[in-house]
């Protein structure tokens, strides 16, 4: 983390916000010509540091094919959900139910559990209601469940899109971590599924 | 018709009829998260099928990618509006229990309510302001 | 007329019927927080209607109205909902 402190390093780290809003500065005008990237750049930097916004080290990877399959099944699953939905909202709607339930993550880092909490709240019938920081649980809201036997479901595949964002966006350190939790969850996990 | 006109025509209806299966379920849905669900989400997906449909009839890319900004904005607004929306509704004690199969926020609150040594209260208040 | 017309007229139809349903749970609320989520479906319906009239002239004059609709709706359900939040904390 030290490393993050040094002056340069960390000026390197806004880099890529900068470079974002550049982008989207030229878009807008749809010109990519030096004088618009230039400007872009001026106003991108002037905008963020007028913004004073908290700087966060970003510790991501990127790995290009689990990004895509990431996306892939983001699409498809909003796709096949949104078709789901208007099938209860044109059927029955009084009689669809949800739940709410509490799932502990494997991954400790902050990025990422944000990543996982905005990635279920992407999603049709899925919705992050509150994320405990401390003790690493997210409280999702489901929809539709019908009845008990629907909420271990729900649960498998909150599971399922943190193990997607942790393996296309996590360090070497945070996979490692991640399945370190998961195997120590393994035991505990069947236990606790049994009280419930 | 050229191919392009007719991709236009199959998406931009097809992105119509999310938005109103959307809204239909905004108004016939019993509770806010249902409505929630119903609407925020398929609206989502009715407006990227509809600027892709826009998108094939644009001369070139270049005056494409602007609505590709306008797609990532809401991919991007989507999730942060969901929520805030769905925190805030769960603290104003909206989120009603008889739709709900099981409730595990409302267990753990209870509980480290307990642990807190404070009087045990129901966190979603029976009356919604 | 051909298909292509008639697919922008359906879309039109289908549009206008989502944003009319959208506004009645605007007007009957019950709460601030159903008026916000309809908020944001009619942001998200005006984009729409402006992407149904980018593909009818099939040039991007209004693109700058678009991305400032999509902006200034997100930026109003959030105020709304954070509003909402906090005068529900003022009241206990």
């Amino acid at each position: 983390m030290s490393a993050y402190r040094a002056p340069a390093l960390r000026l390197l780290g806004r880099l890529p916000t900068v470079l974002w809003l550049t982008v989207m500065w030229a878009v807008l005008w749809g010109d990519f010509s030096p004088g618009t990237l230039v400007a872009g750049a001026m106003v991108g930097a002037g905008c963020y540091a007028a913004a004073k916004l908290p700087h966060l080290p970003v510790r991501l990877r990127f790995r290009p094919l689990r990004v895509a399959g990431l996306v892939g099944h983001i699409a498809l699953d909003l796709l096949l959900s949104s078709v789901h939905m208007a099938y209860h909202t044109l059927l029955h709607p009084a009689r669809v139910r949800g739940a709410i339930v509490a799932v502990p993550l494997r991954t400790d880092s902050d990025l990422l559990m944000a990543m996982v909490s905005a990635g279920l709240s992407l999603v049709t019938g899925s919705q992050t209601i509150e994320l405990d920081r401390e003790g690493g649980v997210i409280y999702v809201h489901g929809i539709p469940i019908h009845d008990e036997s629907d909420v271990p479901k729900l649960r498998r595949s909150v599971l399922r899109t943190e193990e997607m964002y942790v393996r296309a966006f996590g360090t070497r350190d945070d996979i490692a971590q991640f399945e370190a939790a998961e195997r120590e969850l393994a035991g505990a996990g069947a236990a606790a599924e049994e009280e419930r | 018709m050229t191919a392009t006109d007719w991709a236009t025509a199959v998406l931009m209806p097809l992105g119509a009829l999310f938005a109103l299966t959307g809204t239909i379920g905004m108004v016939r849905f019993p509770t806010l998260l249902g409505r929630m669900h119903a609407s925020t989400k398929p609206d989502t997906v009715a407006l990227v099928l509809i600027l892709a449909g826009a998108a094939f009839q644009l001369p070139d890319l270049r005056s494409a990618l602007p609505l590709a900004l306008v797609a990532v904005f809401q991919f991007m607004t989507m999730p942060v509006l969901a929520q805030t929306l769905g925190r805030v509704a769960y603290s104003r004690g909206m989120v009603v229990s008889e739709h709900l199969v099981t409730d595990e926020l409302a267990d753990d609150l209870a509980k480290r309510e307990a642990e807190e040594g404070r009087a045990a209260e129901d966190p979603r208040r029976a009356e919604a302001p | 007329m051909n298909v292509l017309d008639y697919a922008m007229a359906a879309t039109a139809a289908m549009l206008s019927v989502s944003a009319g349903l959208a506004l009645y749970r605007l007007v009957r609320g019950p709460s601030v927080l159903d008026r916000t989520v309809s908020l944001s479906t009619v942001s998200v319906l005006l984009v729409s209607f402006i992407g149904l009239e980018i593909a009818y002239r099939g040039d991007t004059a209004y693109i700058g109205v678009m991305v400032s609709i999509a902006l200034l709706g997100f930026i109003a359900t959030l105020t709304a909902a954070r509003f909402a939040e906090r005068r529900a904390h003022d009241r206990d």
